[in-house]
């Protein structure tokens, strides 16, 4: 069993609750009142501005006069565009070497808290910590001081005798602190980990005890196949969030995806071109771009799990 | 039974929540009355600037003196360091969040200007009766005063005589210093004192260095017709002498660079007391003096002397403008003309925004200059004569111009581009800024 199932349960359970109590008249318009603000927020903030840059993407727009019509054109600027190929470059390189290396962290750090620790709550909370903080502004300025020339991470290295560098003003290595940051932030996934060792059974580790198995063996047989369902959903909402992924990268840099464009997220990109050079027309353009290309990242996720995800039902 | 108790609390804190609201209009009636009667309604309006801390300080004082002669109007201040402010000045306007109050720059008046974003500020009824001419015409375009400049200052070499002294390095006679000289003596500097003090500090990020390197040679960053004015040759010499620094230790390695320049100024290789050149604006010298606790001096830039002709020459420091959305336009109307005319407010400020454009104002508060402002005032007036000109008003899309020469810059010293390619690319991308 795992979290996945036990959420179909809960989704099938819910399913029947009204049948059985029968529909009573009050009951719509109340779940209509209790749902109205989801409902208000999905479309004044989700639902509207979609649309809205749906369109602004077929335009020329400068937010400070109307948008003039120019049909398809910025969608074919942006196969034109060097920087947004570098942006492409850089958004990939760091969805495919953060996600996985953080789930890594998560998991590994997920087994240890499993073993029965005492005083399970507490570390839990505080290997959570760094989640709560790792997208905020204050922690990637910290990390622009820590990775910095006179920082933390260089005082360290100078006490192996080892003469560091500036980390983050470096191109060469600034993407990778960045990358650290976010591997830092492993606490969501780590907790989704728990709950879903929580789920295996015990008993198949007693029988596995009974046949002789190792530890080893009975991470590869037992607990790595019934968890694969977790580490899918894992997967996918870090693939998603990570193409996002926009607060450290701005703040790191400065808000110029600098040096030399070595951190230039897709989204920091995007941002500049709306806000900073005015052609907020280009930015839609590069938002529906990204649209497409998460969803291919996870049709291409959701194609690949049925080669590698156990579900145990 | 459910029901109606759930009702009935529903109903408990309807009541409560009409209380409150009802409590809240009570204690807001009396002003209104107010109003109606004697002082005028409390306004409230915002006012952006970018700048050092010490800016920060002194503007605060300038609005409290404001607010003593206009107790019923409120400056909200919003202030960022430069690198961030048009980034948020851009996201504010486009989110109908203008400040009331916005300073501008050279760079980006006329982008916000031609957007409709800015108001006309003869209409406002500023004063500007004793405003220098040549310095309203700075801010206006076609006839309407969209920004006053606050007042001029020259892009200049700030130099600590201490850093000289320490590497045993003799002062240059910046009368005649060329570029090649400029390098070889930041070189020595460094070399001498085992860089724990850099002769120079990088000056690549800034195109208007470019400018004046352009103008001694008898070319320009932009022509008048909105195009660009220079070689390409031109420009990659330009980053060539900027890479002959950084080989022959004169500036520090580019990653340091990249870190000292996102740093702003006060904590330049200067300002630290760890450079002995650096190229900055003169009404930086204050703050910059500060930072270092020494005294510095200004220099001209290399190269006045080697080629056709004078390159430097000077800038509107910035602009006042008021947004053309402001709900309150009379009173940020009010606040540009403290800012400007009120010999308190000149006091306070003195050449924090270059020497101030009032020229009573100038003359009143010039006794009360500090050293470091006068000093910057005696090298401006002593530039006086040697100017040629100025450059042309930057065209529509410039603003975009300073991100695209800091990165290009960054791609010449981390050695990805070499000066000719960065050259040609960098005409590519200012042509696409500037054209469309």
């Amino acid at each position: 069993m795992s979290v996945v199932t036990e959420l179909r349960k809960t989704a099938r359970g819910a399913k029947t609750a009204p049948s059985r109590r029968g529909l009573r008249n009050g009951d719509g318009k109340s779940a209509a009142i209790f749902l109205a603000p989801w409902f208000l927020g999905l479309g004044l903030i989700t639902i509207g501005p979609m649309i809205a840059s749906g369109y602004l993407s077929f335009t020329d727009y400068n937010l400070l006069q109307p948008p003039e019509w120019i049909g398809l054109e910025n969608y074919t600027r942006l196969f034109e565009d060097p920087r947004l190929l570098n942006s492409l470059r850089v958004t990939f390189t760091y969805v495919f070497t953060a996600v996985p290396l953080q789930l890594l962290a998560a998991l590994a750090l997920a087994l240890i808290l499993d073993r029965g620790l005492k005083g399970l709550p507490f570390y839990r909370s505080v290997l959570y910590l760094p989640s709560l903080l790792g997208g905020s502004v204050a922690v990637a300025i910290l990390w622009r001081q820590v990775f910095g020339i006179d920082g933390l991470v260089n005082e360290f290295l100078a006490l192996f005798g080892i003469q560091g560098k500036g980390w983050v003003s470096d191109p060469e290595t600034a993407l990778w602190t960045l990358v650290l940051l976010h591997i830092w932030t492993f606490g969501a996934p780590m907790i989704i980990f728990l709950a879903g060792l929580r789920q295996i059974p015990e008993m198949y580790y007693e029988a596995a005890a009974i046949d002789g198995a190792g530890v080893v063996r009975k991470f590869r047989s037992i607990t790595l196949p019934l968890l694969t369902p977790i580490i899918f959903f894992n997967l996918v909402l870090q693939v998603i969030g990570a193409f996002q992924s926009f607060t450290q990268a701005f703040v790191v840099s400065g808000g110029t995806g600098g040096p030399a464009d070595s951190t230039m997220f897709y989204t920091l990109y995007l941002y500049q071109k709306g806000f900073t050079a005015f052609d907020m027309g280009y930015a839609s353009a590069m938002a529906w771009l990204l649209v497409l290309i998460v969803a291919v990242m996870t049709l291409i996720n959701f194609f690949a799990s049925k080669f590698w995800v156990f579900y145990d039902d | 039974m459910r029901r109606p108790r759930s009702s009935l609390r529903v109903g408990a804190l309807l009541a409560v929540a009409a209380l409150a609201l009802t409590a809240c209009a009570g204690s807001e009636e009396p002003a209104a009355e107010a109003t109606s009667s004697g002082p005028p309604a409390p306004v409230e309006i915002r006012f952006s600037w970018w700048g050092s801390d010490t800016r920060h300080e002194l503007t605060q004082q300038v609005l409290d003196k404001f607010t003593e002669k206009y107790p019923h109007i409120t400056v909200v201040p919003d202030y960022t360091d430069w690198n961030s402010y048009f980034d948020k000045l851009g996201t504010s306007v486009a989110g109908g969040d203008a400040p009331d109050v916005i300073t501008q720059e050279e760079r980006f008046l006329n982008d916000y200007a031609s957007r409709g974003v800015l108001a006309d500020l003869n209409e406002l009824g500023v004063d500007t009766s004793k405003i220098d001419e040549n310095v309203l015409q700075s801010g206006t375009i076609d006839d309407a005063l969209y920004g006053v400049a606050t007042g001029v200052n020259a892009y200049a070499i700030i130099a600590d005589p201490a850093a000289f002294a320490t590497a045993g390095v003799e002062m240059p006679d910046d009368t005649t210093w060329t570029w090649d000289d400029y390098v070889e003596i930041a070189n020595e500097i460094s070399a001498k004192t085992g860089k724990t003090i850099y002769g120079a500090q990088d000056y690549g990020f800034n195109e208007p260095g470019f400018s004046i390197f352009a103008r001694q040679r008898g070319e320009s960053l932009y022509t008048d017709d909105h195009k660009l004015g220079y070689d390409e040759k031109t420009l990659a010499e330009w980053w060539q002498y900027s890479l002959d620094l950084q080989a022959g230790g004169g500036a520090p390695d580019a990653a340091k660079t990249v870190e000292v320049d996102a740093g702003g100024p006060e904590q330049s290789l200067v300002g630290t007391g760890t450079g002995a050149m650096a190229w900055f604006w003169t009404n930086q010298l204050t703050a910059i003096t500060n930072a270092s606790g020494k005294e510095l001096t200004l220099l001209r830039v290399p190269g006045e002397s080697e080629e056709e002709r004078t390159g430097m020459y000077f800038k509107p420091a910035m602009y006042y403008s008021v947004s053309a959305k402001s709900e309150h336009p009379e009173e940020s109307a009010l606040l540009v003309d403290f800012l400007l005319n009120d010999p308190a407010a000149g006091e306070i400020l003195l050449s924090d925004r270059g020497l101030p454009a009032n020229t009573e104002v100038r003359a009143a508060v010039q006794d009360k200059f500090s050293p470091t402002d006068k000093q910057a005032a005696e090298f401006l007036a002593d530039l006086e004569d040697e100017i040629v000109d100025g450059p042309v008003v930057p065209p529509v899309g410039a603003g975009q111009v300073a991100e695209i020469t800091r990165r290009i810059n960054q791609e010449v010293l981390f050695g990805r581009l070499s000066p000719a390619d960065a050259a040609k690319q960098y005409t590519l991308e200012v042509e696409a800024a500037i054209g469309g």
